[in-house]
């Protein structure tokens, strides 16, 4: 009867296939894993054919599944190569770590002790920790560098000043296996030596791994294998008297979890998603686990293809160069071989050429690399799922295949947070409802929504899954994600708009801060104007579930703010077409700022408008925008008008321009401007001068402009137009008012004196 | 990333600067003699004591060696095999990243002789990279080997030693072209001589070129294939970038007799700041992200920004240095283009420089200037 103790790095490849390597030599009756023993009866589903790496085993107390704790494997995880070995040998494979069952129990027990509490820490807290990793030597409070970091202080006791660079070195990149493990155990047996006894949980967990292999061992398993984390190793080699560890787990507090496997990406193995314990360059580790030898060229020549698949020009010459360079630049370092650093030092000096962007590439798609895993068919739900059930039951929202429609009153707090799920399965990509138009209701607190199940969701939700454990967390992870992977402006305003309607605080913020990034890159103004007015409303009219405005009050300044000094240029030098577009864009702007009420900027923008309107470069339709807003503002009195109007419309001015500049402040509503009579005698005056060519070629620009006008005004406007001989002496002459008396249509007038008698309560016959 | 002063500097009289390899002939010399690694044919130096040489250490024998580079020791690992694997070594970044200092020191180090240089210019000819003749012999005698005016590449060739090319961009692209040959042949054909000249081992070029300065003439694909390219950039920390402006500004204000008072740290921090977050694209807390100009905004222009203001303190001012006096300096600074650039620099002012606390002074005074 023997015992062998693996002591390995979690997600190394050396490791794993010195492992490999090993169990073949030895042929175990067992293998013991350090890993979660809940997770014991999903574990056959690891050989399952249908289980591709990487994936991760979910441990999660059902009742509150955001607690969740995830143990990502990949194909070159030492733990995953134990797994299959037993499978394959059909001999039995435990999982021998401190159950979850207990560990969970502390957190929830945390938790609940927290809400009773008033809580002073967001609750991203505890979702960072409850993604946190499985076992590590750096988790836990650290009582000294030893305990917290022993591999850091072998590798500067080996004078290298990465501590992951000389594991990487002398581990993960030996190419001789033998002696390996026994290398590791007295390393790690020296430091145990050393370091301070483990405290509370390590302890425990230890204890509780020691006594599953003592239970092997009494079952009559020969040869028994263990893996487990390098750091654990020398306690469980050496294992001491049985009742110490005995006395350790009495009377732990137990909790009810469940287990289940999900597909999990390699992006989710780096460091970059703030995975504790992840690996910073899974797709390299894939490689080394994949192409045995000659890696470091394979893996150049990868890169020099995935250049070439960009269009980067990458010969086979250079990839030699790179080879070469990696090879001299090892040697320099004295190391046997390229590691990951100097080929990515040699691949951006000789194939990207000192550019940074390509490499960035080559990260992305090589040194992490877009891998997916799966899961068979009959996996136990993912606690996603329980969660969608749970709050459908809530809701009192069943699903069904078959199509109906919902109408919600946001007013009552049922249906407001039967909106928000909604909202949230959108974000996720499960248009479970569909919203739908509101007929006839008045108020926004109504939403109707059309709704309809598809089977297709189940596998949606899993895929979600791997965003987190509850719709909340998931929806903001996805919105999060969404947010950073899109840089236009106008597509994040609207995910702005859907995390609002889905409540998601944070994932608001995020998109927020994002919208700010995004408009200092920007360079285009029609974009920054048109995310304006959703920001405004959310600012106005408040939000419902809170979300705090001061932050958008300070996004929506940096985007007008830029938007204001980067309006002149945008308005210079563009086509009719595009002038359309923006003075649409100027008019969302000055609603915004109608609704905001704010006085700095709205003076900026006056000022603004002044600027646009004085400058002869910028595009007539604008200026007349810009004079029309500005009037409409009574920042302009009617005498500078005037004087604008005969200056725009002068003969010395183009046609072209004039009548763009009439249709810019034309254009809407103009009730205001029918007492203008001095605006219509300069375009009376303009209109007469324009040859009959002219007109023809302006006319469709002229109609269009006047389109906004309602019936009565249009008509008011010809009134004006029969009496502008009249109007035109008036104002010649002023003073002398042209008498008014014939110009009024008795009959007309006398229909309003009922209603104007009874608004002045006056009796028209007494 | 600054150039410390040598532990001993043997100037001959009247010269004003020396090569690198006589100023550090000392430091060179010891490292020759403790080296007992393999060295590439015809390098005075291995590859490891190339390395000592520019990131400095200790050898066995307790002789410190001065670092000629301050900043990432990777790179300069990079440069040292690029060179030891027979490629041309390409160093780029924007002025005042020390290229030209690297280059100059690796020669010295690899060849022991840094003087074989060509500087390009817009004018620089083929003659300067190949060879010219003496025309005076030439008509006397014909062509002949006499009448040969060999190129600092060529001799490098003949001498197995490192040539150098300096602003490799400025030089106008068909001579740029010259070097293709000469990379991937090793060798110059001489047809005037129906001959050659071919490259001995230990021939290599470095070559040194602005990568942030647009319309020069940019290195043909053909030619950029043959170099392996190393990025320098600009200080990493903003400490160091502080006492690197501060150390020049103390010095050049010396050498112009500037009557104004030392300047105060906390101007060139502002200073430093402003460059640093245009450069990076971002503000330093790195909430706020920014864009950047179209000028490279280096050390070396926040030197004379803050010279610039020195000077006008001094003349102009009270001979304190205040916001009023840098506002020109650091608007010329920034604004190189008319158009895009005031609107970065606009940008700035309103959404960072107006909010900062303690920063109206310098807002106003910058408003001012723009407007």
């Amino acid at each position: 009867m023997s015992v062998h103790v693996f002591g390995i790095r979690h997600h190394g490849p050396g490791c794993a296939r010195s492992l490999k390597a090993a169990l073949a030599a030895l042929a175990p009756d067992i293998v013991l894993i350090e890993g979660p023993p809940d997770a014991d009866t999903v574990l056959p589903l690891a050989a399952d054919e249908a289980m591709q790496p990487p994936v991760a085993l979910l441990v999660y107390p059902p009742e509150a599944p955001d607690l969740a704790v995830f143990y990502p494997f990949a194909e070159f995880s030492p733990e995953w190569q134990a797994i299959r070995y037993g499978a394959r040998h059909r001999i039995p494979v435990r999982f021998i770590d401190l159950p979850q069952t207990c560990r969970l129990a502390d957190r929830l027990a945390q938790r609940q002790q927290a809400q009773a509490e008033p809580p002073d820490e967001p609750p991203g807290a505890e979702t960072v920790e409850a993604t946190a990793p499985p076992p590590e030597p750096e988790e836990a409070e650290p009582p000294d560098d030893l305990t917290r970091d022993p591999i850091g202080v072998l590798s500067e006791a080996a004078g290298y000043s990465d501590r992951e660079l000389w594991w990487e070195h002398q581990i993960e990149q030996r190419q001789d296996p033998t002696g390996l493990f026994e290398g590791i155990l007295t390393a790690m047996t020296a430091l145990r030596s050393h370091a301070a006894p483990p405290k509370e949980e390590e302890a425990r967990r230890e204890a509780h791994m020691r006594t599953a292999i003592r239970a092997a061992e009494k079952e009559g398993h020969q040869r028994i294998a263990v893996v487990c984390g390098a750091w654990h190793a020398p306690v469980l080699a050496e294992r001491g008297p049985a009742k110490d560890d005995a006395a350790l787990l009495k009377g732990l507090p137990k909790a009810k979890v469940a287990a289940t496997w999900i597909p999990w990406t390699h992006s989710r193995l780096a460091y970059r998603s703030g995975y504790g314990a992840g690996v910073a360059s899974p797709g390299w580790y894939r490689h080394l686990w994949q192409a045995r030898d000659r890696a470091p060229i394979r893996w150049v020549t990868d890169a020099a293809r995935l250049l070439r698949q960009e269009d980067i020009p990458a010969s086979s010459a250079s990839v030699i160069e790179t080879v070469r360079l990696a090879e001299a630049l090892a040697a320099l370092r004295r190391l046997p071989m390229p590691g990951l650093a100097e080929l990515n030092e040699s691949i951006l000096a000789v194939l990207c050429q000192g550019a940074p962007a390509p490499l960035k590439l080559v990260r992305q798609r090589l040194e992490i690399g877009d891998v997916l895993g799966a899961v068979p068919e009959d996996t136990p739900a993912v606690p996603l799922q329980r969660d969608l059930e749970t709050q459908q039951k809530q809701l009192r929202l069943k699903p069904s295949t078959e199509i109906r429609t919902l109408e919600l009153d946001l007013r009552s707090d049922t249906d407001r947070a039967r909106s928000c799920l909604l909202h949230r399965l959108r974000l996720l990509g499960l248009d479970w409802g569909k919203p739908a138009r509101v007929a006839g209701a008045k108020g926004t607190f109504r939403e109707s929504w059309t709704l309809h199940w598809q089977p297709e969701f189940v596998v949606a939700l899993i895929e979600a899954s791997i965003y987190g454990n509850s719709i909340e967390q998931a929806a903001e992870a996805r919105a999060g994600k969404a947010a950073a992977e899109t840089a236009d402006l106008a597509a994040l305003t609207e995910l702005l708009d859907r995390t609002i309607l889905a409540a998601l605080g944070r994932a608001t913020t995020t998109v927020l801060e994002r919208i700010a990034a995004q408009s200092a890159a920007s360079a285009d103004v029609q974009q920054m104007m048109k995310a304006l007015p959703p920001l405004a409303r959310i600012i106005r009219y408040g939000d419902v579930r809170g979300t705090e405005s001061t932050q958008m009050q300070r996004v929506f300044d940096a985007l007008f703010q830029r938007a204001v000094i980067g309006l002149p240029a945008a308005s210079a030098n563009i086509d009719d077409a595009v002038a359309q577009a923006l003075i649409r864009d100027i008019g969302a702007v000055q609603e915004s700022l109608d609704l905001l009420e704010l006085a700095q900027p709205k003076e900026d923008w006056r000022a603004l408008l002044q600027r646009l309107l004085a400058d002869e470069g910028i595009h007539p339709m604008v200026r007349g925008r810009s004079c029309r807003l500005l009037f409409d503002q009574t920042a302009l009195d009617e005498t500078e008008l005037q004087r604008q109007a005969r200056l725009a419309l002068s003969p010395a001015v183009a046609a072209a321009a004039a009548a763009g500049w009439a249709a810019g402040l034309l254009q809407g509503s103009g009730l205001r401007l029918l007492h203008q009579d001095g605006l219509w005698v300069a375009l009376d005056a303009w209109i007469d001068q324009l040859t009959p060519e002219v007109f023809v070629e302006l006319l469709p620009l002229l109609r269009r402009a006047f389109s906004d006008f309602t019936a009565p005004e249009r008509r008011g406007m010809g009134e004006k137009v029969k009496n502008i001989a009249h109007l035109a002496a008036g104002l010649a002459a002023p003073g002398s008012r042209p008498d008014g008396d014939d110009d009024i249509d008795h009959e007309r007038a006398a229909l309003v004196l009922p209603v104007l008698a009874r608004i002045l309560g006056v009796d028209r016959h007494g | 990333m600054s150039t410390p002063a040598p532990a001993n500097a043997p100037t001959a009289d009247g010269i004003l600067r020396q090569h690198a390899e006589i100023q550090f002939a000392e430091e060179l010399a010891a490292l020759a003699e403790a080296d007992d690694k393999a060295k590439p044919p015809n390098w005075m130096l291995s590859p490891w004591a190339v390395r000592t040489y520019l990131l400095g250490g200790k050898l066995a024998n307790g002789f410190v060696v001065q670092p000629k580079y301050i900043g990432n020791g990777r790179l300069i690992e990079i440069a040292v095999a690029t060179l030891a694997t027979d490629r041309a070594l390409l160093l780029l970044g924007v002025p005042g990243t020390a290229k030209s200092w690297v280059s100059e020191h690796l020669s010295a180090a690899v060849s022991g002789d840094s003087t074989l240089l060509v500087q390009g210019t817009a004018g620089t000819d083929e003659s300067a990279m190949r060879y010219g003749w003496n025309y005076a012999q030439l008509l006397a005698e014909g062509p002949s080997e006499r009448a040969l005016v060999p190129s600092p590449i060529m001799v490098a060739m003949r001498a197995g030693k490192i040539a150098r090319v300096e602003e490799l961009t400025r030089i106008p692209s068909d001579t740029q072209d010259t070097l293709i040959t000469i990379l991937s042949e090793k060798t110059l054909p001489i047809p005037e001589l129906a001959g050659e000249a071919q490259a001995r081992k230990g021939f290599n070029v470095i070559a040194t070129a602005n990568n942030r300065d647009k319309g020069v003439n940019d290195l043909s694909s053909a030619l950029l294939r043959r170099f392996n390219a190393v990025v320098l950039p600009v200080p990493d920390k903003f400490d160091e970038e502080v006492e690197i402006v501060s150390r020049r500004v103390a010095e050049l204000g010396r050498a112009l007799e500037l009557p104004a008072e030392k300047p105060a740290l906390e101007e060139i921090r502002r200073v430093v700041t402003i460059f640093r977050e245009l450069r990076d694209g971002v503000t330093a807390d790195g909430k706020t992200k920014l864009k950047s100009p179209s000028g490279t905004l280096s050390t070396a222009e926040a030197i004379s920004v803050v010279n610039g203001g020195l000077a006008y303190a001094g003349y102009y001012g009270d001979g304190v240095m205040h916001a009023g006096d840098l506002a020109a300096g650091l608007t010329g600074a920034v604004i190189k283009d008319p158009v895009q650039d005031k609107i970065v620099w606009l940008e700035y002012l309103k959404t960072v420089v107006r909010e900062r606390d303690g920063w109206k002074d310098l807002y106003r005074a910058c408003m001012e200037v723009v407007d």
